[in-house]
């Protein structure tokens, strides 16, 4: 019977799957103990907490990573449950460009925070 | 005296008809008995029902049939605490033959996919290939599978994509013969498993572990064949 390889490929997506589940199970409760530090949680308390550069990075960090994660669990529905190829591969690519721009958006919206 | 009640999968290729669910009863002697004893004794009652049964004490894997939602071998599986009427149905997403046999190619074809027998290119040696005891402790929990089918055809990944997906029992005869110290095929193993659909659609639902009826955790093996890629390929 012939022995025909894997596509090589699958590896390197759930690995990034589980790295970007460590970066949010450790930069979400991370950041709610920074927020229940405060002594009160206003508007005003709440804005000031995305003030220093490394909230900006932090939060910038767990946004990637929801991003990326949620991109890797609708491609496994797609594959599960699209399949169509071309179709799939365009919801790849819209999904894909959505969450690029949300990314992009999310660094408009932390670095407007001064 | 009240009765047992079953609900049983019903399909007849040679009749035009749809597969439709009929009711039987039986006597309420039969509730300290297996599944698989009433499958029998209904068989008496209406000879047209088609399953299949041989050693009726768990070890041949031919029985493997869905009762109330949930695979099992019918004749290790108690009637007592079965809720009624009892709904046996065939394992599901593999083709129906008939009743309540089911065509087992697919999964037959992704086990030899897996070449699930030892690759050893040395010269035979005298006796035996040796092992040490850890090394043979390896294969527990491996070598047991009995092929029923239960935990692929209780896999939604499989249900979805069950011409590309190995499924449980598959992916747990590969990592039987990755794990065997006597194996030299290891790489070539890998390399037929680093693939989205093989490995990849398992995603830990551990249906699989729930169901198998010798106790064995697939998931564990599929998760073990992903550390041995992270540590080849890093």
């Amino acid at each position: 019977m012939p022995h025909v390889a894997g596509a090589h490929r699958g590896l390197d997506i759930w690995l990034i799957q589980r790295a970007s589940a460590l970066v949010l199970a450790i930069g979400l409760p991370a950041f709610l103990l920074y927020a229940a530090s405060q002594p009160v949680l206003d508007y005003a308390a709440w804005r000031s907490l995305f003030v220093p550069l490394p909230a900006k990075v932090g939060g910038l960090l767990c946004i990637l990573a929801v991003l990326v994660h949620a991109w890797i669990g609708l491609r496994e529905i797609f594959i599960d449950y699209v399949h169509h190829l071309g179709l799939r591969v365009l919801l790849y690519f819209a999904f894909g460009v959505l969450y690029l721009g949300c990314l992009i958006w999310a660094v408009d919206i932390l670095w407007g925070v001064q | 005296m009240s009765t047992l009640r079953f609900s049983i999968y019903r399909y007849d290729p040679e009749s035009n008809a749809a597969p439709r669910m009929q009711s039987y009863e039986l006597d309420a002697g039969f509730k300290g008995q297996m599944v698989l004893d009433a499958l029998l004794a209904l068989k008496e009652q209406d000879d047209s029902l088609g399953f299949r049964r041989s050693c009726r004490e768990g070890v041949c894997g031919s029985d493997g049939v869905n009762v109330n939602g949930t695979n099992v071998l019918a004749c290790i599986t108690p009637l007592a605490g079965l809720k009624q009427p009892i709904v046996i149905r065939p394992l599901p997403r593999l083709p129906v033959v008939r009743d309540l046999i089911v065509d087992m190619a697919e999964f037959m074809r992704h086990y030899r996919a897996v070449k699930p027998y030892l690759i050893n290119l040395e010269p035979e040696p005298e006796n035996e290939r040796l092992q040490s005891p850890e090394e043979r402790a390896e294969l527990d929990g491996l070598y047991e599978c009995i092929l029923c089918g239960c935990c692929t055809t209780a896999c939604p990944s499989f249900w979805w994509n069950p011409d590309k997906f190995l499924g449980p029992a598959a992916l747990l005869q590969a990592y039987r013969f990755v794990a065997d110290s006597r194996d030299q095929a290891t790489a070539e193993r890998l390399d037929f498993l680093e693939d989205p659909y093989r490995l990849f659609r398992c995603h830990g639902i551990m249906n699989c572990v729930e169901v198998c009826p010798k106790g064995l955790n697939p998931t564990a093996a599929a998760g073990k064949i992903k550390a041995l890629l992270v540590k080849r390929a890093l």
